[in-house]
């Protein structure tokens, strides 16, 4: 036990009879350290409270005060408000001040490392005229959809950091997760013998407010970043809710007796211990579904509203789940892949497999991820200093992903080649490729197109076109002599047939090889037709011409597939070389 | 944050449903809950599936561990019951479970044997949670 508990045993102890001096009682225990007004104010505006909610709302909140065995809520703080202003925005102005005065309630930061952080999160909480004046809808499905939030958050966390949050108090479990984890920790401690009183004010609706990452009688607290306000309903989610309680207001009240078992207290208690545990500096990570569900919700909306009433901005997140945190997260170490087996076994094809993947293993995305993650945030106002730290950390990460990418065995021109097989490196290049500096890029594209043929029939589930668009971006990039580079590859990757056709000829049949080459092409035309200075290099022109005529003749004479993109100005570019009858023949087979 | 609030009677029309670990499926009012998803159900009522049919069997007061949740959803009374799936009385959804199950450990069984002939054994899949 620790010397915060310490005092109040003996105060419990040496005080039995609770109802009567139970003020006194609770002043003793403020004194010996709780807080400056301690549990008697809290537990007498509390039961303001409950009168003016019984006044105002008819309904029963003091249910739990009679039962002093609830063992449901064992955490230490107190509740700060009432719960309950449906509709009645104009009170939400004379709902901030009650508060209020409870906000001061949380003492001195050091005192027991408290949220004052919750404290804060709570004044910013009742602060915010949008949250007070929120309707809530059903609190049932508010309930759950926090709880289901907060698991699979807190699953998705736990996964990916392996590390327990919460704190354990007085000999009682962790909150935390739920599932299959591992079992709670019990506290050491024991348990000390509490009076009824004592129940009833720590316990049940007007138990101290929880913070769950820091127990009254334990020291034990476990450092967890608990950042500035508390995590909010995406708007849509909101509206939602609003609406189905809304469409349950209108059906007749069929009286249910059962119907009040929970206080709107200890639901919003819930509610609340749910949503701390849902902040995290990376929503979209740990939080992924919820995230993603409503963006394409907006996404959706967007589309609608934008045929309905011009571009009108649907209702988005505005405040991000965390203020910018100033904490230094370090390049994530990642072990590296396993290299690669030599032999591949029949007991465990899994092992070659897995080789093959292992150069670009799953871990790649993760710092993928966090790339894509630093470019977002990017997006976000940065302190300057930030912004080049950031960049930095992207930088290094880039390359990382890079140079594990790369076979230090293989030659030079196979590099990437194990990797683009497989369909999961094509997602993973393609997604990476926006990062890369331009040479690299460049090295990828000359790299995609020298063994075009081999990945054309390789590609068995038809993953090459998610290239498709990185790789275009590159091409609007090249110069022309990089481009003629380029396409010198292209119409002559078999150095052992006697012509490039039969590269050309493959690439006919494949989307992906025949939209690439067209943005070739393209690309080459617009360069040719704009007034930059081209500086090409000695032969490039006659290339050039030469590709052209290879091109439309093989495209006049076969059969093309349907391309993912048909450049507008490729015919302008065919008109300028070619006669009419095989422009006629080329325009025919391309549409 | 949102602010949770009542107004006066708490909507008691909406049952849930509840799908737990071990594969069964609750439907009832869903009365109270606490922070680790432990949960009271009231007037519950398993519902068991098999094939087209299903059969509900009334159970009570249900109090379900957090950690034996998989999903737990609401059910909209108002929403039509435009379903394929037909009632039947408890004693033949029972029996259907009963023959389903008995299919199944045959062809397990069979699978099994056939593999041991061949040398080899897989260890069964049973408890697929705990990994």
């Amino acid at each position: 036990m620790t010397d915060s508990e310490q005092p109040e045993t003996e105060t419990a102890v040496s005080q039995p009879q609770w109802p009567e001096n139970g003020g006194q009682w609770s002043d003793e225990e403020g004194g010996a350290g709780m807080d400056e007004c301690g549990l008697a104010e809290m537990a007498e505006e509390d039961e303001e409270i409950d009168i003016y909610n019984n006044e105002t709302f008819g309904m029963e909140v003091g249910d739990t005060e009679g039962d002093p065995t609830n063992p449901l809520f064992k955490f230490g703080e107190k509740p700060p408000a009432p719960p309950a202003l449906p509709s009645l925005s104009p009170s939400s102005p004379s709902f901030s001040p009650r508060a209020r005065p409870q906000l001061r309630v949380q003492g001195p930061p050091g005192r027991r490392g408290r949220g004052q952080r919750g404290g804060q999160a709570m004044a910013q909480m009742f602060e915010d005229p949008a949250v007070v004046r929120t309707v809530e809808g059903r609190p049932s499905l508010q309930v759950i959809t926090t709880l289901a939030r907060s698991v699979v958050s807190k699953a998705c966390r736990e996964m990916l950091f392996s590390s327990y949050v919460g704190v354990s108090c007085n000999g009682d479990v962790l909150f935390t997760q739920v599932g299959g984890l591992p079992s709670p920790r019990p506290c050491p401690s024991t348990p000390q013998p509490l009076t009824p009183k004592m129940m009833q004010l720590r316990f049940g609706a007007n138990s101290p407010r929880p913070s769950p990452f820091y127990s009254p009688s334990s020291n034990r607290v476990q450092r967890f970043r608990f950042p500035g306000p508390v995590t909010q309903l995406h708007p849509q989610h909101r509206r939602l809710l609003s609406q189905r309680q809304q469409r349950s207001q209108r059906k007749p009240d069929s009286w249910d007796p059962y119907c009040n078992l929970m206080s709107a207290k200890e639901k919003e208690w819930i509610i609340r211990l749910q949503m701390i545990q849902l902040q995290s500096e990376n929503p979209h990570l740990d939080d992924y579904y919820y995230q993603e569900y409503y963006r394409r919700m907006e996404a959706k909306l967007a589309e609608e509203e934008l045929g309905m009433r011009g571009k009108r901005e649907p209702p988005k997140l505005t405040t991000p789940y965390v203020t910018k945190m100033d904490s230094y997260t370090p390049v994530v170490h990642i072990e590296g892949s396993l290299g690669q087996v030599a032999v591949s076994t029949c007991f465990s094809p899994r092992r070659a497999i897995n080789a093959v993947a292992a150069h670009c293993p799953h871990e790649l995305f993760m710092v993928l991820l966090e790339v894509e993650e630093g470019q977002r945030m990017k997006a976000q106002v940065l302190g300057e200093g930030e912004e080049k730290g950031l960049m930095e950390k992207t930088e290094i990460k880039v390359e990382y992903i890079y140079s594990q990418l790369q076979h230090p065995d293989l030659e030079a021109e196979e590099e990437f080649l194990p990797c683009l097989l497989v369909s999961k490196g094509k997602q993973l290049l393609a997604r990476l490729l926006p990062f890369l500096s331009h040479d690299a890029a460049l090295k990828v594209l000359s790299m995609v197109t020298s063994h075009l043929p081999v990945l054309m029939s390789r590609d068995a589930d038809e993953s090459l076109p998610v290239l498709y668009p990185s790789l275009r971006i590159v091409i609007g990039g090249m110069t022309f002599s990089q481009l003629i580079g380029v396409l010198k590859d292209f119409t002559t990757s078999l150095p052992d047939s006697s012509d490039g056709s039969v590269c050309l000829s493959l690439v006919c049949q494949s989307k992906f090889g025949l939209s690439l080459l067209y943005a070739l092409l393209s690309q080459g035309e617009r360069l040719l037709s704009s007034d930059v200075p081209l500086e090409p290099s000695i032969g490039d022109f006659e290339t050039w011409t030469d590709t052209v005529f290879l091109v439309a003749s093989q495209l006049s004479q076969s059969a093309l597939v349907e391309p993912l993109l048909l450049p507008s100005n490729l015919l302008t570019l065919f008109c300028r070389y070619l006669d009419k009858r095989t422009i006629h023949q080329l325009k025919s087979n391309m549409e | 944050m949102t602010i949770q609030h009542n107004t006066g009677t708490l909507p008691s029309q909406e049952k849930h449903l509840v799908l737990l670990r071990d594969g069964r499926t609750l439907i009832g009012f869903l009365r109270s809950i606490d922070q680790f998803a432990n949960l009271v159900f009231h007037q519950t009522v398993e519902r068991i599936h098999v094939g087209k049919k299903f059969g509900d069997i009334p159970r009570g007061i249900f109090i379900v561990r957090g950690e034996n949740v998989v999903l737990l959803g609401e059910i909209d009374m108002d929403k039509p019951c435009d379903t394929v799936l037909q009632q039947v009385s408890i004693e033949e959804i029972l029996e259907e479970q009963r023959l389903q199950q008995q299919a199944k450990q045959e062809t397990e069984k069979a699978k099994v044997t056939a593999l041991k002939d061949r040398g080899l054994s897989i260890p069964k899949a049973d408890n697929l949670d705990e990994y």
